[in-house]
């Protein structure tokens, strides 16, 4: 509670009081519920004995965000008030913990800065908010939807760009209420991991990693690119169980990070050079016949084609060159890599983030498999996977209205997570790149985007050269945000929708890196007028059914827990071994997959063997061996780099005060050398500048950073104009497109100067 | 020696993660800017990788604490079946002498209630046998509870570079000293 509600506090009972004597008042007095959470404390450090069982009512969540953690979530509750929150003791991967952003969960739902009710904007980025109805913003909504429809006789004037703001799958709503309005427009692809899915599809048939658990058994693990220790802190004690058992960790990364000061040995390898690198690691193991020949022989492909490239066109001190990594480490930790067994090797996304992205992961998947580590326990390229996602998607598959009429000749729209099988239909949406946003809501036309719908992402703070998209915002006609707080997306939207929380939903959430599966209970009910994505999508449902009969499929009554439901099936209960949906009340459930990915060997390429050689990846434009691909090239002088915080996953938890506490505003970090070259000093403001914009903040003087870097986090202060995407471009990865329907993004291809204020 | 619970901090194993911070807030709700464990970076003279190795402190449930024995109000006591240091903030009188004496910084001021508050080791918890939120919450199990009675690490350190040292105190605190890996730079 700031000062000003304390005194108003003070003022409305006459006396001093604390906060927790203030609340058993009100929780007498019935009042607890109108209150603002800012006035809420559970419990002190007075004496009072507690019962943590028996005393309130426990209910089971996860967390929704784009994590690998996925982690499940056990909530207490007392006087329909959220207390305290703990990670579940069930699952052995969240351990009983959950990480800093999660438990800031508690402070979420009673936010001061929550977006308590409709509101509208007078005058897009004015400031000018007001509070309407519900019914208000759906009349609003509604008859803006028929007008371009009847306008442009389809519905591909509304464009929907969505991601991974709330993985929860009853969130698949947004989607859902799309079809059920007729063939609409969709911002399609990810920033995040496409260029690695295509790769793995192209070498192993799909992305499919190994249980994290069984990282114990590995005895050398390479962190190729990953910072586990800030992006998926209960991943750590497996590597430290795997240390402690005598496995070596290298960790390999243009940045020394937290995870490689954990590390036994540590590469700064030249950023988007990690190609090179596996590379001229595989050819030394060729060249010492440590490669595992029966396993290459039995299940793969192309091999003997990718050694005759190694020999004629790789060589270890080509690799030091172009790597920065001495030709002896080289040749050290690839002899070490081959003959440990198992190694295994997790990629992260950060790696893939380039003009040659998909090539790099290509390559690092090629060391895995040619020492035959793909297959084992304690073994496998380690990326990510999608194996235990087979729900009803109940949510997403809506049927289109009569009669409805949208784009001709495309294939529509694909995604990572997009389960919506194959429609085979006249009409398709009308899919553009997520990555370029900016440039396709500029330039699509015959509509245009006249409506656009945001949800579970913050366009603003996350998608590529922001000058562009602040040009970009002024083109539509409507512009919709479903959020919870007042982000830099919603400044620049006319309307916006109060969005629940997680304790104020149910759904269900699984992993794209663990096997654990949990159920996400309504725990509280939603504060103020907040509705969960179904329960919006039903109510504009219903508003357009009353405008325009039959203008929308979308149920209008529903009950969210039923629909909760209604995406579990039989498969979903065989995978985790239970008999319903309410066993998960009890905790989470782990899937009975073996613990190593690809363990019976049947691939899911067109050879059913791993492929040195992709034919596919030939067909679709790429080099159809894993063959090194050049970077992009600099146009500045020094690298930019823009990876995650601790203290947020992308732009979500920076913004809540009690993450301020330990995070209050943003710094960029430059290597001494690079600074005394630009006269600055530790401490300074400084900016940031390149072709595409510029950002000023304070600069942190480190050599964790190399002398051609500069770094800043990514992130979304409440109370600071910091943007890093200001400097980045929507310059595209080398693949993507064929599993998630556009290519990936160059995020960390970016190049820019510094200057002292 | 009696039973005395203390946290032991394990900056090998610490990955500066905030965890255990925002595990504390998310039990007590602390007003804004009131902090009863933080987490500290340690400085470049310490470990030279700035911003990669830390203590998380809080209090130190000190076998002499100095809190206990400034206030004039006795709004602390001492547990004798576990050592941990109380403070009851329904009796303190907000003076400020606990957060004036105690070198560590543990006793903190709540501007709203003007009042002292601090780290309770969650015995609430405990007594309910539970691990505090903090411990609890560590992902990489690098802040534990020991009993100092019983605790027998050889390579646990009480006053390692850059805490305070205090004997007359003597802090129910120790440490394990991060380590560092062996770095291969490419050279520009």
């Amino acid at each position: 509670m700031d000062k000003r509600d304390a005194d108003s506090v003070k003022q409305a009972i006459g006396c001093p009081m604390s906060r927790r004597k203030f609340l058993r008042c009100l929780a007498a007095a019935g009042a607890l519920a109108a209150m603002p959470g800012g006035l809420l404390r559970p419990f002190g450090a007075e004496a009072e004995k507690i019962i943590y069982e028996g005393d309130y009512e426990i209910y089971r969540n996860a967390c929704p965000r784009n994590c690998y953690d996925t982690c499940a979530i056990k909530s207490y509750v007392k006087d329909g008030v959220l207390q305290f929150i703990e990670g579940a003791q069930e699952s052995t991967f969240t351990d009983g913990g959950l990480c800093v952003k999660g438990y800031a969960y508690t402070r979420r739902p009673y936010s001061p800065d929550r977006i308590k009710y409709p509101m509208i904007q007078d005058g897009r980025g004015s400031g000018n908010w007001r509070r309407i109805s519900w019914d208000e913003a759906m009349d609003m909504i509604a008859k803006k939807l028929v007008e371009i429809n009847e306008k442009d006789d389809s519905m591909l004037g509304l464009g929907l760009t969505k991601y991974s703001g709330n993985f929860g799958i009853t969130n698949y709503a947004v989607e859902g209420m799309m079809t059920s309005l007729g063939y609409t427009t969709r911002l399609v692809g990810t920033p995040c991991w496409p260029a690695g899915i295509d790769a793995q599809n192209y070498d192993l048939g799909d992305m499919w990693c190994n249980d994290p658990e069984d990282m114990v058994n590995s005895r050398y693990i390479i962190l190729w690119g990953a910072n586990p220790a800030w992006n998926s802190v209960h991943s750590m004690k497996y590597i430290y169980a795997a240390q402690d058992r005598g496995a070596k960790v290298v960790c390999i990364d243009p940045v020394f990070t937290q995870t490689a000061a954990k590390a036994d040995v540590y590469w700064q390898v030249d950023t988007s050079m990690d190609g090179a690198l596996a590379l001229g690691m595989a050819r030394h193991i060729l060249d010492k016949g440590l490669f595992d020949k029966a396993w290459v022989r039995a299940n793969s492909v192309g091999f003997d084609e990718f050694a005759d490239y190694l020999r004629n066109e790789i060589t270890v001190q080509w690799a030091a060159e172009k790597s920065g990594i001495p030709q002896q480490q080289i040749v050290e930790v690839a002899e070490e890599f081959a003959t440990a067994k198992p190694a295994t090797i997790w990629i992260g996304y950060g790696l893939q983030r380039h003009v040659n992205g998909g090539a790099t992961v290509r390559s690092i998947d090629a060391l895995a498999a040619m020492t035959g580590n793909v297959g084992k326990t304690g073994g496998g390229a380690r990326y990510g996977h999608l194996r235990t996602w087979g729900f009803n998607y109940h949510a997403l598959l809506q049927k289109r209205p009569e009669g409805a009429k949208g784009f001709v000749g495309g294939d529509g729209p694909k995604g990572d997570f997009d389960f919506s099988g194959d429609e085979k239909a006249e009409y398709t949406d009308r899919a553009l790149n997520i990555n370029k946003t900016a440039e396709m809501l500029l330039t699509a036309d015959d509509p245009p985007i006249r409506v656009l719908w945001i949800s579970c992402k913050n366009v603003l703070s996350q998608d590529f050269d922001r000058p562009k998209m602040l040009e970009a915002f002024k083109k539509p006609e409507l512009i919709v945000s479903v959020e919870q707080f007042f982000t830099q997306t919603v400044e620049l939207s006319d309307i916006v929708l109060p969005v629940t929380t997680l304790f104020e939903e149910y759904t269900i959430n699984a992993s794209y890196w663990h096997y654990w599966l949990s159920v996400n209970e309504q725990a509280i009910k939603p504060m103020y007028e907040a509705k969960s994505n179904t329960e919006i999508a039903a109510a504009l449902s219903a508003r357009m059914n009353k405008l325009k009969p039959g203008s929308c499929t979308f149920p209008t009554e529903v009950d969210t827990r039923q629909w909760m439901i209604k995406e579990f099936n039989q498969d979903i209960y065989d995978l985790f071994g239970i008999d319903s949906w309410e066993d998960l009340k009890n905790g989470p459930a782990k899937a009975k997959m073996h613990p190593a990915s690809w363990h019976d060997l049947e691939f899911g390429t067109p050879s059913k063997k791993y492929e040195f050689r992709s034919d596919l990846c030939a067909q679709h434009g790429h080099q159809a061996l894993p063959k090194f691909k050049a970077a992009r090239k600099p146009y500045d002088k020094l690298r930019l780099l823009t990876p995650h915080t601790k203290f947020g996953i992308h732009s979500q938890f920076i913004n809540i005060d009690w993450m301020e506490d330990f995070n209050k505003k943003p710094y960029c970090y430059l290597h001494p050398g690079a600074a005394r070259e630009r006269g600055i000093g530790d401490g300074d403001q400084v900016r940031v500048f390149n072709k595409v914009g510029e950002v000023e903040l304070e600069v942190k003087l480190t050599q964790n950073v190399p002398a051609d870097v500069v770094m800043m986090y990514e992130a979304w202060f409440k109370n600071n104009s910091f943007n890093c995407q200001n400097v980045v471009d929507d310059t595209s990865s080398d693949m993507g497109k064929y599993k998630t329907g556009a290519p990936g993004v160059a995020i960390h291809d970016q190049f820019a100067d510094v200057e002292k204020v | 020696m009696k039973k005395q619970l203390a946290f032991y901090i394990d900056a090998k194993r610490c990955i500066g993660c905030f965890t255990c911070a925002m595990a504390c807030k998310n039990q007590y709700h602390q007003e804004s800017g009131v902090i009863w464990r933080d987490v500290y970076e340690l400085k470049e003279e310490i470990y030279p990788h700035r911003e990669r190795a830390f203590y998380s402190l809080a209090c130190n449930h000190c076998e002499n604490p100095t809190c206990l024995n400034v206030c004039p109000v006795v709004a602390y006591y001492k547990r004798e079946a576990d050592g941990v240091v109380v403070h009851e903030q329904d009796k303190c009188i907000g003076c400020g002498n606990c957060i004036r004496s105690c070198p560590y910084g543990a006793p903190r001021y709540n501007p709203v209630l003007k009042r002292a508050e601090k780290c309770s080791f969650c015995w609430q918890r405990l007594d309910d046998d539970r691990k505090p939120a903090c411990v609890l919450s560590c992902p990489t199990d690098a802040l534990q509870i020991v009993d100092l009675a019983e605790f027998d690490e050889a390579n646990a350190v009480q006053y390692p570079a850059g805490f305070p040292r205090y004997p007359s105190l003597n802090p129910s605190v120790r440490f394990r000293l991060p380590a560092m890996p062996k770095m291969i730079r490419r050279k520009l």
